[in-house]
């Protein structure tokens, strides 16, 4: 039966070839995505693996030998360029046998220094005291792939003496280099009790997370292309029926019948897995690009294993021959033929329940407040959105339905009334023909006008506009917790010596761009009352039982009024109050432009005399201006940072730039499933055309003009296509000003320009795709064809 | 339709008495007794009653839906009644499963229909070698035995052509050298010539008819046009799901 089987495959005609490389292409598409999905997941165990030797001295992390080593001092810290994020190690060897952190030869001298290749770039490509000025010595060489997260990571690995190590704060000899990710938040064991508190700027981690989306991705992905592969086997389906049933009237077995149709699909999976592989290694290169974990991947990284391989090599053809298999199951193929086809059942209204009640639970958590616990949030949040997902899906056919009704019920066009029809009879073949783009529609709405409203609310989500562009080194540090981002503070930190700042804030003051410099001194003793704005309410004072006094330091009404954004001093005062901790403390999430800080009694002629808490620059937001002074801050080794000067501007760069990558993850999604959805639709088309050639051949025969039948035919697919997407779309919107206003806590931000162009710009190709299968319609249903066949 | 489990036969119905045919000392190869079927609500078939000897040609006739079409399905083991029983060479056909009815059909029937359900991605050597291979013939013997039909036919020279490439008659002609490939025991035909013109159809019987006296075969024929009737050695009438029986058989 197989050899006969084959026969069929390759001798069908131009029909049957037609449907086997249509088929084949879809199932090539299935294979190249899943291999890609796969391949993405092994992608994103590496990245997270290399992300180990940056937690090496962490005090989470086992101490190596005690004995046998030459120690290597090592001091991680953090660094930013224009919001990008660079990690800084600083290493001094001790001996011959100092470990070596893992892309380099040997570890750097005093006076050199390895930088990735991109971080090594950007220094060529950017003034020096921009950049590179902060780095002592010269560049020495490249950091190898096998260390870097991505191609995009920004490294750098800085030789120091052993001396300038040993008095550095937040330095650490080690006798091993890290094999260990630790998740963050870090977990409490102290494996080395004498290691450092300290997370790094770019952790890893978080592959729970990274797992999610990709699940999601692939779905939105691989549903369209699952139903563009179940709609393809349709194709000529009324030729092979009538095959099959020719065989079964001279005596072939439904066994028989069912390995010939199961021979037949094989074949197509088979082709279908060979192409799917050359479209994963054609595209590998372009797909390591897309920031799946908001980064870019190494494309050697996607790898697929053996067991991979095999796994799809074999799935894929057996997974085809069943499906094959099991479909037979639901049509009764006898020798007379296909068992009479009678009008399915219509779907009922209650198919909308899931989807009113998906909303209705997002409606519930709006009013009522969502659940204090993150796992309770997660979990309110994951069902409502599932319950609506499939209530779109469960919904679609009802809804399609009820259009072709109303419209066959209005319609006094002749085309117009068959479209209506045949949509009414079948909604779910109408309707399966675009679910997957419902899906691949709402995922992306929803995902898009979420990260387009977290983009507007970070703005002032820390600070105000006008603090996003204040520069501040933070010195000193009352007690705090540390915390993410670049270095962190350790317990506290103590001022740093009076003198060097009036002539460092004369240096950043002849910055162009640079609006004003406001040094805040120490006072030691000197409080804010807690109740002054409430900032004792948040516990930064000394003791945490309430509204205590919080730390202040002395800034000079003159500085002050040189950085309005940090408030202003009050009528006829020389000095005021200012928090110690600035943005590291009271200052987080606030608003000052409007703050009016106490009066201090210090004499303004004594403020030079007094120590640094924090040096504070505004600038202009330019890159130049914020890059040179931050330069001029880290160099100034007299205020060693408890953190990298930053800016909120920074912050809010950092988290933009992760939720713009998501959002080109979903515009790739957007840009292949329209496609793959009008594709479906055209092969449905082609397949309800081979059904219906005799009667629209005949209606031509009778005077019906070709228009009428083009009609026909276009309504078919772009009423369920244009339904389905208002559905999806709308739905999508209010799906996600649900969850602005609830998770958010934000009005919902209309997404850009680029989700609408790419979205209509979707439907439209799929449009065109529907029209282009007109000329199919005029070959089919030309005269020849009402001929006795 | 089909109806893949059937329980045990019930009992014959009142009324419709059975025919045998009058053709003394030759061997009954089918028969149907107190035959039931309906589609849905409608009755097609009301306790029909036929026997067929060996190497007879019996003609079925009736109205359009009388139920002829449903009794040849019933006798060839397509369809099974709901109620009565269906012998073949004195062995019960109608409670046969699925898979015995189909090697049946395969092994020892022969069918013609009215489109000549024809595999149009075969060719018609390929299409007439189908029930050989599906036996699970060899390749190069099924295709000889093919092959040997198309002269007996008149069928020389379109061995490769595709069902779609032959016009009505030779795609009937086709399958009934797909028919007699095997040595069927019985060929089922139902309306052979429905769709060809008057000369064609001549042609197509006149083979048909030849073919099956010189192997023996018996056939049992559905139609309703009397020219075909003509060929047969008896005529039966099937009304409103029973059959009765026109005087007069051929010698």
């Amino acid at each position: 039966m197989i050899p006969l089987g084959l026969r069929l495959v390759i001798s069908g005609g131009r029909e049957a070839v037609t449907r086997l490389v249509i088929l084949a292409i879809a199932v090539g598409l299935g294979v190249g995505l899943l291999l890609t999905a796969v391949a993405a997941t092994n992608a994103v165990s590496t990245w997270n693996a290399r992300h180990a030797w940056f937690w090496t001295g962490n005090t989470s992390v086992a101490a190596g030998p005690a004995a046998g080593v030459a120690p290597l001092w090592w001091h991680p810290a953090g660094d930013i360029f224009h919001g990008q994020t660079i990690s800084r190690f600083e290493v001094a060897a001790t001996g011959a046998s100092s470990p070596v952190p893992p892309g380099i030869t040997h570890d750097p001298g005093p006076g050199q220094y390895y930088a990735s290749p991109a971080l090594a770039a950007l220094l060529r490509s950017t003034p020096a005291d921009q950049l590179a000025n902060r780095y002592p010595g010269r560049l020495a060489g490249t950091i190898g792939d096998a260390a870097l997260p991505s191609p995009a990571s920004l490294v750098i690995i800085i030789g120091r003496t052993p001396a300038q190590l040993a008095h550095t704060p937040d330095s650490v000899p080690v006798t091993s280099i890290s094999t260990t990710v630790l998740g963050v938040p870090q977990p409490p064991a102290e494996a080395n009790p004498r290691g450092l508190t300290y997370t790094p700027p770019d952790p890893g981690g978080g592959a729970g997370a990274t797992d999610l989306i990709l699940s999601v991705v692939a779905l939105a992905i691989l549903a369209p292309v699952l139903i563009f592969i179940a709609t393809a086997t349709r194709l000529s389906a009324a030729r092979r029926e009538e095959r099959f049933a020719a065989m079964r009237l001279v005596g072939a077995t439904r066994r028989q019948v069912s390995l010939l149709a199961a021979t037949e699909s094989t074949v197509a999976a088979a082709l279908g897995m060979a192409a799917g592989f050359g479209i994963f290694f054609l595209l590998r290169v372009p797909v390591a690009g897309i920031p799946f974990i908001g980064q870019p991947f190494f494309p050697a990284e996607l790898t697929l294993s053996l067991p991979d391989i095999l796994a799809v090599a074999i799935g894929v053809p057996v997974a085809a021959a069943v499906a094959a298999r099991l479909a037979l199951r639901r049509v009764h193929i006898s020798p007379l033929g296909v068992a009479r086809r009678q009008t399915p059942s219509p779907p009922r209204a209650w198919r909308v329940v899931p989807l009113l009640a998906g909303l209705a639970e997002l409606g519930f958590w709006t009013i009522h407040g969502h659940p204090a616990s993150i796992p309770g949030q997660i979990e309110a949040f994951e069902s409502s959105f599932a319950l609506i997902i499939a209530g779109l899906l469960i919904a679609g056919p009802w809804l399609t339905m009820v259009a072709a009704r109303g419209m066959a019920r209005w319609t006094s066009g002749p085309g117009t009334l068959i479209a209506a029809r045949r949509l009414a009879d079948d909604p779910r073949a109408a309707f399966r023909a675009v679910s997957g783009l419902v899906l691949a529609l709402f995922i992306t709405t929803v995902a898009v006008v979420a990260i387009t409203t977290q983009d507007a609310k970070n703005v002032t989500r820390w600070s105000s506009a006008a603090e996003t562009d204040v520069l501040t080194d933070q010195v000193s540090a009352s007690n705090q917790e540390p915390g993410p981002g670049p270095g962190s503070s350790r317990g506290t930190a103590a001022p740093g010596p009076a003198a060097p700042a009036a002539p460092l804030t004369a240096q950043l003051s002849g910055i162009s761009g640079v609006q004003g410099v406001l040094v805040v001194r120490a006072d030691p003793g000197l409080t804010i009352p807690g109740t002054f704005h409430g900032f004792g309410a948040l516990g930064f004072g000394a003791d945490q039982g309430g509204p205590s006094p919080v730390p202040a330091g002395v800034v000079s009404c003159a500085q002050l009024a040189t950085v309005p954004a940090l408030g202003r001093c009050p009528a006829g005062a020389t000095a005021a109050a200012f928090p110690a901790d600035g943005f590291n403390g009271p200052l987080f999430g606030v608003d000052a432009t409007t703050i009016t800080w106490p009066a201090a009694t210090v004499p303004a002629t004594r403020l030079d005399t007094l120590g640094v808490d924090a040096i504070n620059v505004a600038t202009d937001g330019t890159e130049p201006a914020v890059e040179q002074a931050r330069t001029l801050l880290e160099n100034a080794s007299a205020y060693p940072g408890v953190s990298t000067p930053s800016t909120i501007g920074d912050l809010v760069a950092k988290d933009n730039s992760k939720n713009n990558d998501y959002q080109q993850l979903a515009n790739v999604v957007i840009l292949i499933s329209l496609p793959i959805a009008g594709c479906t639709l055209a092969a449905g088309i082609a397949a309800g055309l081979a059904d219906r050639k005799r009667p629209f051949s005949l209606l031509r025969l009778t005077g019906a003009r070709l228009a009428t039948l083009r009609r026909v035919v276009a309504l078919e697919s772009a009423v369920p296509l244009l339904a389905v997407a208002a559905v999806a779309i709308g739905t999508g919107f209010a799906a996600a000003a649900e969850y602005a206003s609830v998770a958010q806590h934000y009005s919902i931000a209309a997404p850009g320009v680029a989700y609408y162009l790419i979205t209509a710009g979707g439907i439209l190709v799929s449009l065109g795709i529907i029209a282009a299968t007109f000329p199919l319609l005029t070959r089919i249903t030309g005269p020849e064809v009402a001929r006795n066949e | 339709m089909d109806r893949p489990h059937r329980g045990p036969a019930g009992p014959a119905l009142a009324g419709g008495t059975p025919v045998t045919a009058d053709r003394t000392g030759t061997a009954k190869i089918i028969e149907a007794r107190d035959l039931v079927k309906s589609f849905g609500e409608t009755p097609a078939l009301r306790g029909a009653s036929l026997t067929v000897r060996q190497g007879e040609i019996v003609a079925v006739m009736g109205p359009s839906g009388s139920g002829k079409s449903t009794l040849l399905h019933c006798l060839a083991g397509i369809l099974v009644p709901e109620q009565g029983e269906v012998w073949f060479g004195g062995q019960r056909l109608d409670t046969l499963s699925d898979d015995r009815r189909s090697a049946l059909r395969r092994d020892r029937f022969g069918f013609v229909f009215q489109s000549g359900q024809l595999v149009p991605e075969l060719t018609a050597e390929e299409n007439v070698a189908l029930p050989l291979l599906l036996s699970g013939t060899r390749r190069g013997p099924a295709m000889r035995a093919a092959r040997d039909w198309f002269g007996a036919l008149g069928l020389d020279g379109l061995e490769q052509r595709r069902s779609g490439e032959l016009s009505g008659g030779q795609a009937q002609r086709v399958a009934l050298a797909r028919g007699l490939v095997g040595g069927p025991e019985v060929l089922f035909a139902d309306e052979p010539t429905g769709s060809l013109d008057s000369v064609s159809g001549e042609l197509v019987m006149d083979l048909l008819t030849a073919a099956a006296r010189e192997h023996g075969t018996t056939v049992v024929l559905v139609t309703h046009d009397a020219r075909v009737v003509a060929y047969a050695d008896r005529e039966v009438v099937v009304r409103d799901g029973k059959v009765t029986t026109l005087a007069g058989t051929r010698p």
